[in-house]
């Protein structure tokens, strides 16, 4: 993502983690423009689809805690 | 006085380290130029060719054991250094990642990769393969890749579960696809003339294809590619070409007074099977006045019968009743070398290639020398 498309979270918390108040939605998903992201499901391991702003929460069992995905990128390493 | 030649007994005495209960003697080799007045120790290649033996004790492909008689300890030692640090091997130098989803980390599973031993054709591995060198130029690295000095290997493995599985396994290497990845899961990718040098039973290929690189389970990925270089031992220790090359110095073991009776087998006791056997006193040795045999014929005494075996626990030197009955020492000039291979070279290929590596090195010098003469 550039510098340019970044954008200052405007949305202020509110009150912790629980409840609807989802915390300030940045742009991830990067020059593509497609807001959704998927993540894996801490509890299931299912594949969660995000929208932008869309409450963190897996659609399959409910649970809160999602991962990022592995980078889809070659990483290269050395033997040693 | 004129100076009198050393005697053979005092030659020999000189190549023994004596090894007494809590210390160790003799310990410098003594047969240098000017040590001894009037005695000649210039070294000489008549002399040393007269004086040197090679001899093999056991010669397996990935174990050897030979004993070096009458030579040095430096060039011992050089072979040895050589033997572990600068005998080319091919090994796994860079992993490319594409995707690795189980609990092991990516470095280190790129360091586990590097570790495992390869095998191949002999002629391509040691006469067709080239060094790789980085490139100056970063960039330029895609086109520094040749067939003649990388190797390209893939590892692409994905657990699942397995449908075929009895209800109730407990085993999840029944209960799983692919749970565990092993050194043999490993695919080589021959390019251009690699076809002709590793193909068939020359093919690159784990020397053990039982070792276990991760642990997977249903959903987790291991999908990677490797680069194989050439590279020696001092720069990583995954290029040795050896798991051990060791020497150790002959023991020796002189029986100065008889040993006999109960007392023999005790000594026998003392030191690894097979080292030390019992014998009958004959009828000659008991008549012989002196001898400490006199009226014990057909008693047992200890004899030496194999010393190389021995690891001189210096255990005899603790009994009393064996005070000043025996003298423990090492042959200086004697070295029993224990060489395991990894795989890649033949156990007794790398001694050779160790001894004409340093012929290289002697030659390099020579040529050196005389550049700074010149």
């Amino acid at each position: 993502m550039s510098r340019e498309q970044y954008q200052v979270p405007t949305n202020s918390w509110s009150g912790g983690f629980g409840g609807s108040g989802a915390p300030a939605p940045r742009d991830y998903a990067g020059d593509n423009n497609n807001t959704t992201m998927t993540y894996l499901c801490g509890d299931c391991a299912a594949r969660v689809p995000l929208e932008k702003g869309a409450p963190i929460r897996c659609n399959k069992c409910g649970a809160r805690v999602l991962y990022k995905e592995r980078t889809k990128r070659m990483v290269q390493f050395e033997a040693r | 006085m004129p100076h009198k030649p050393p005697t053979k007994e005092e030659l020999d005495r000189r190549k023994i380290i004596g090894i007494h209960e809590e210390t160790i003697t003799n310990v410098t080799s003594s047969d240098i130029p000017y040590h001894y007045p009037g005695e000649d120790h210039s070294w000489d290649i008549e002399k040393f060719r007269k004086g040197f033996s090679v001899e093999f004790h056991q010669n397996d492909p990935y174990e050897a054991s030979f004993s070096l008689i009458g030579c040095d300890a430096s060039i011992a030692n050089a072979f040895r250094r050589i033997m572990i640090a600068d005998i080319p091997t091919l090994a796994i130098e860079t992993v490319f990642i594409n995707n690795n989803t189980s609990v092991i980390q990516d470095e280190v599973l790129a360091h586990r990769l590097g570790l495992i031993p390869f095998k191949g054709g002999r002629e391509g591995l040691h006469n067709f393969l080239k060094w790789w060198r980085k490139p100056a130029d970063e960039s330029q690295i895609n086109s520094s890749y040749y067939d003649f000095n990388t190797v390209s290997l893939r590892l692409d493995v994905k657990c699942e579960h397995n449908e075929n599985a009895t209800p109730g396994e407990k085993d999840p290497t029944k209960l799983y696809k692919h749970a565990h990845v092993y050194a043999r899961d490993i695919e080589f990718c021959p390019v251009g003339r690699q076809e002709k040098y590793f193909s068939g039973a020359d093919a690159i290929a784990p020397v053990n294809p039982d070792i276990l690189i991760a642990k997977l389970r249903p959903g987790q990925e291991i999908s990677l590619s490797m680069h194989m270089h050439k590279g020696v031992g001092s720069d990583h220790a995954k290029f040795s070409p050896v798991a051990t090359a060791s020497y150790r110095l002959m023991p020796v073991i002189s029986i100065e007074r008889p040993i006999l009776g109960k007392d023999a087998e005790k000594f026998a006791r003392c030191f690894p099977p097979g080292v030390i056997g019992l014998e009958k006193v004959t009828k000659k040795e008991a008549a012989q006045k002196g001898s400490g045999y006199e009226g014990h014929e057909g008693e047992l005494k200890a004899v030496v019968v194999d010393p190389m075996r021995d690891t001189v626990s210096r255990e005899c030197l603790r009994h009393p009743e064996f005070k000043d009955k025996v003298k423990l020492g090492r042959r200086r000039d004697h070295f029993i070398f224990l060489v395991e291979s990894t795989g890649q070279w033949e156990s007794d290929a790398i001694f050779i290639e160790a001894v004409a590596h340093l012929k290289k090195k002697a030659k390099d010098l020579e040529k050196q020398v005389i550049n700074m003469v010149r």
